[in-house]
């Protein structure tokens, strides 16, 4: 029983790790807690559930081109609602994202009603695998592939192009990357862009795997994601890859071992205790504040 | 002169108004039934098909004539499942627009809030959902139109056992829904003593999409059965993952399940699973079978809930007091709903006992087959 | 007295009356979270867990205990405060949004400790009586709205809230002028959570029934959206942001199902062209002198 708790913790923490990889980017890059990417993972799986039933595409080239629907939406939030309030406080910018996150749950429920919708047993063949005593199916492995896929090849764009280069300084100081020749907001564009197909990519993934997309699926994915986030050191690419996977396989064990109704609460106390203990999360830097 | 012509324009402006408006007040005559429900929020779900099913009603009325002459309105608004303005809504209706009922909210919760207000205003509250503990003792004027749990699940538990064999359950609550927690509390009394032996308990949560944990824990325990006291979306989702894992059971539960949204999102995997109602639309009486075919008419194709059919009652219901007492006023047409004995409602047969607790007999037992719900069984039950 | 003061009320519609008492309550709540996001500078993202905290105390109060009413409002306040001082203990060494996710955590975790107390019901929740006092609710409610915004008139202007403020613009430089930062903000977060346990207190009897669910994120997030919307740091912003987003979802009715769309939309241009809020940056007592034609050199 073990092995299998640890197979349902791992695919569940690799969906919370891809939306939590957008989160950790959006966030390095202009510091805010981009509430509406949670909303997004829910319109990417949405848009692609619109794929597979109505235009009875292939569940892969769906996922594609909700990457790419949710790319433009990511980029078109960034520029309607984050933009103009670069230059203010913070906070202006957190209720915007609240209010964004607002009018696409809102949307999303208009469209598509209030029930929740699942993709057609047929979209992706579902074999199951026998290993020892566990059995893992042939989703599961789809979902860790794919995650480990999209982070590595995150990875390498953020550390091996220019592109990425780019975005690295970005992140380290805004004034100073757009003097020395960086298109700031292209860059910010390009961020939003990547963080949002991630999500969109984690939406269609979590719709396959647990057959059920909803238009409120987006705020809890979102907080949980967040958290996780935070906790593996919000800015890093593998933290949010180790913190989502964390606390999936916390949450897991933790309802496992018979603490089914505490499951929030679970996820969070990991968090507030980990931040007790190291204030930065796994990875995170420690910021030194200047005097 | 200018002044004198546009005095003259606005005085008849005025009197052309005065005469529309008294027109209106004399040929128009409405009564008002409130909406009290979400449609929009996280229980968008239970609001939208009541109203549905609502507005259906008044519309079959207004058509043979209306209720003593008077046309029947629904005033709608939507309370995003929000008790503070759920509270504003119920004021509104009464203050404003001066309602004769109010019908609603599908949640006890909500319920729970507007009684008190529909009580000290002595506007009749007839809430199409609410199957939770102490709702209408808040009141002479709270009614509900469901199927009550500690009715329905004695009898239930004595099938089981009797006519299914049924040994070991395991049950699975979800913990935020206070209808859930009610019915489990409900499930544990009606099995106390009897055969059927509760071997392990779990709990969700309304909203959780992994349950693949609590599955796994269950299949260890190895039970006939899942009792799952919650609602369809879960349910159709615990069952998914049942069967991923590979455990070969099936679930049972109360109304909550029951909806064309369990079969359409569980599919496979939620054949052989059963919910029991109040009424079943493959068990038609006439007026189910009537009901069931308009609706279809109206709504694309679209197969009516069991939120749609309350909804839809709750109307009727309120229609046939008033035309009783022909009267349109809520002090006077109360006692005549709490007379009502033996409504032929969509939903069900539908009597107000003397503590105005609704009893529909009897349950209907209802199995997931070939993507339809079949019945089962019919279970009678005992009215104390 | 009472019967006189509850004949004065009969004047006022009764939907008018219901929504005056939110606006109240609303007041009460937000402006205990001025105190913590606006004057102190600490994003709290968890204040409707200080406002279930009050709910539940005030509710568990009068029925077990039957204590009267006015003591049982500063009994929940009290009880919220210490849990203010429990949460802000360690979560007030986090600074910005590690704040922000760990208040965030701890209502989270509060609600589901909620769920799971026999005393608060479960998630059945708890019918909340009337309250037993002669002062007709909706008066009483306004008498401490307004006692709160005296308070926090007192509180800004005082050698406390300057602190406070020397906080917010700069931490560092507060504690390098021998502020004890720490402490200063745990008492920010206590006085805040009294107000918002006052606030929850009025909210449970108010409504009557009250559900540990009821007090989610998203109530958090309605009670931040007042403070910012009204302006950061301004008390007559934060009761100017209160009463406009009490009363916007009842002036928005008429939308139907597309209200929330369009509250969404709202947020975002509002922030846009206000970004520092409604009142941002008015400075009242400015505007007085302006207007009586002797404006203080320099000062503000």
């Amino acid at each position: 029983m073990f092995w299998q708790q640890l197979i349902n913790g791992l695919t569940l923490g690799f969906t919370y790790a891809l939306i939590a990889l957008g989160y950790t980017m959006v966030y390095g890059i202009i510091q805010l807690i981009n509430f509406a990417h949670g909303e997004i993972f829910m319109m990417g799986a949405f848009f692609a559930l619109l794929l597979v039933t109505v235009f009875q595409l292939n569940i892969f080239v769906a996922m594609i081109l909700a990457m790419a629907f949710c790319m433009l939406l990511g980029v078109i939030i960034e520029f309607v609602a984050y933009r103009p309030l670069r230059k203010s406080g913070r906070l202006s910018a957190l209720i915007s994202a609240i209010g964004v996150s607002i009018f696409l749950s809102t949307l999303a429920l208009l469209l598509f009603g209030a029930d929740a919708k699942g993709f057609p047993d047929n979209s992706f063949p579902v074999t199951q695998f026998k290993i020892g005593s566990a059995t893992v199916s042939s989703l599961q492995l789809l979902i860790f592939g794919v995650s480990s896929f999209l982070m590595l090849a995150l990875e390498f764009i953020v550390h091996k192009t220019k592109l990425g280069k780019a975005m690295r300084a970005t992140s380290q100081d805004y004034n100073t990357a757009a003097l020395m020749g960086i298109n700031v907001n292209w860059i910010i564009s390009f961020t939003f862009a990547l963080g949002s197909s991630l999500a969109a990519a984690g939406g269609v993934l979590v719709g396959l795997y647990f057959n059920a997309v909803n238009w409120n699926m987006g705020l809890m994915a979102g907080l949980k994601a967040f958290a996780a986030a935070v906790l593996g050191g919000i800015g890093s690419i593998p933290g949010a890859m180790l913190g989502g996977v964390f606390l999936g396989v916390a949450e897991v064990f933790g309802v496992a071992a018979g603490f089914s109704s505490f499951r929030d609460a679970i996820a969070f106390a990991i968090l507030v205790l980990v931040l007790f203990i190291k204030p930065t999360g796994f990875f995170g830097l420690k910021i030194q504040k200047k005097v | 002169m200018n002044l004198r012509k546009s005095g003259v324009f606005l005085l008849v402006a005025v009197l052309i108004f005065l005469m529309v408006a008294g027109i209106g007040q004399t040929k128009e005559s409405v009564v008002k039934i409130g909406f009290l429900g979400a449609l929009t929020g996280d229980v968008a779900m239970y609001g939208q098909p009541t109203l549905l099913g609502m507005k259906m009603a008044a519309e079959k009325i207004n058509k043979s004539g209306g209720v003593n002459q008077a046309k029947i309105v629904i005033v709608e608004a939507d309370n995003r499942g929000d008790k503070q303005e759920a509270a504003s809504i119920v004021q509104k209706f009464i203050s404003r627009d001066k309602v004769a009922a109010i019908v609603g909210d599908p949640t006890t919760g909500i319920t729970k809030v507007a009684a008190p207000i529909c009580e000290r205003n002595r506007v009749v509250l007839l809430s199409a959902g609410a199957t939770g503990t102490g709702v209408v003792e808040l009141g002479k004027y709270i009614f509900r139109d469901t199927l009550l749990d500690t009715v329905a699940v004695p009898a239930l538990v004595d099938y089981f056992t009797k006519n299914l064999g049924y040994k070991k359950v395991a049950v699975i609550t979800s913990d935020n829904n206070d209808y859930s927690v009610g019915l489990t509390q409900v499930f544990k009394n009606a099995v106390k003593g009897k055969s059927l032996e509760i071997i392990t308990e779990e709990k969700v949560k309304d909203g959780d999409k992994d349950f693949s944990a609590q599955i796994t824990n269950i299949k260890a325990k190895n039970p006939d059965i899942i009792f799952f006291s919650g609602y369809y979306t879960e349910g159709a989702l615990i069952m998914k993952e049942a069967r991923k894992q590979g455990l070969k059971i099936c679930l049972f539960g109360g109304d909550g399940l029951y909806s064309p949204t369990l079969i359409s999102l569980g599919g496979a995997a939620i054949e052989g699973s059963m919910v029991y109602v109040g009424f079943s639309p493959e068990q038609p009486t006439p007026e189910t079978a009537k009901f069931i075919q308009e609706f279809k008419a109206q709504n694309k194709g679209q197969v009516p809930g069991l939120f749609e059919t309350q909804g839809y009652d709750a109307v009727m219901i309120l229609a046939e007091a008033m035309k009783r007492a022909k009267s349109n006023v809520p002090t006077k047409f109360r006692n005549e709903v709490a007379r009502t004995k033996n409504f032929k409602g969509v939903s069900g047969t539908i009597t107000f006992q003397a503590n105005q607790e609704p009893v529909k007999s009897p349950v209907y037992l209802l199995e997931v087959k070939n993507g339809q719900y079949a019945l089962k069984a019919k279970v009678p039950v005992s009215i104390k | 007295m009472g019967e006189l003061l509850q004949a004065s009320l009969n004047w006022i519609d009764p939907y008018i009356l219901q929504i005056l008492v939110n606006i109240g309550i609303a007041i009460i709540l937000a402006l205990g979270l001025n105190l913590i996001t606006g004057l102190t500078g600490q994003l709290s993202l968890g204040h409707a867990a200080f406002l279930s905290i009050g709910a539940f105390s005030s509710a568990i109060l009068t029925i077990k205990l039957g204590i009267p009413f006015s003591l049982n409002i500063v009994a929940s306040g009290l009880i919220a405060a210490c849990f203010g001082v429990l949460i802000g203990f360690p979560t007030l060494r986090l600074s910005g949004d590690y704040l922000a996710i760990a208040t965030l955590g701890f209502a989270e975790i509060i609600k589901v400790v909620f769920l799971n107390l026999d005393i608060t019901n479960r998630a059945l929740g708890l019918s909340v009586p009337l309250p037993n006092t002669p002062i007709p609710l909706p008066i009483y409610v306004w008498a401490i709205a307004i006692l709160t915004i005296a308070a926090m008139c007192f509180i800004q202007n005082s050698r406390f809230g300057r602190a406070l403020q020397a906080i917010r613009e700069d931490e560092i430089a507060a504690e390098a002028m021998g502020i004890n930062a720490t402490r200063y903000k745990i008492q920010a977060f206590a006085i805040g959570a009294f107000f918002a346990g006052v606030g929850g207190a009025f909210y449970a009897h108010f409504i009557a029934y009250i559900n540990p669910s009821d007090f989610a994120f998203l109530k958090s997030v309605d009670i931040l959206n007042m403070v910012v919307l009204g302006g950061l740091g301004s008390i007559p912003g934060t009761v100017l942001g209160a009463s406009v987003l009490t009363v916007a979802p009842e002036f928005l009715r008429f939308m139907q199902q597309y209200r929330m769309l369009v509250y969404g939309a709202l947020l975002v241009f509002m922030m846009i062209f206000r970004p520092n809020g409604l009142l941002g940056g008015v400075s009242f007592r400015r505007l007085v002198w302006k207007a009586m034609g002797k404006l203080p050199a320099g000062g503000r």
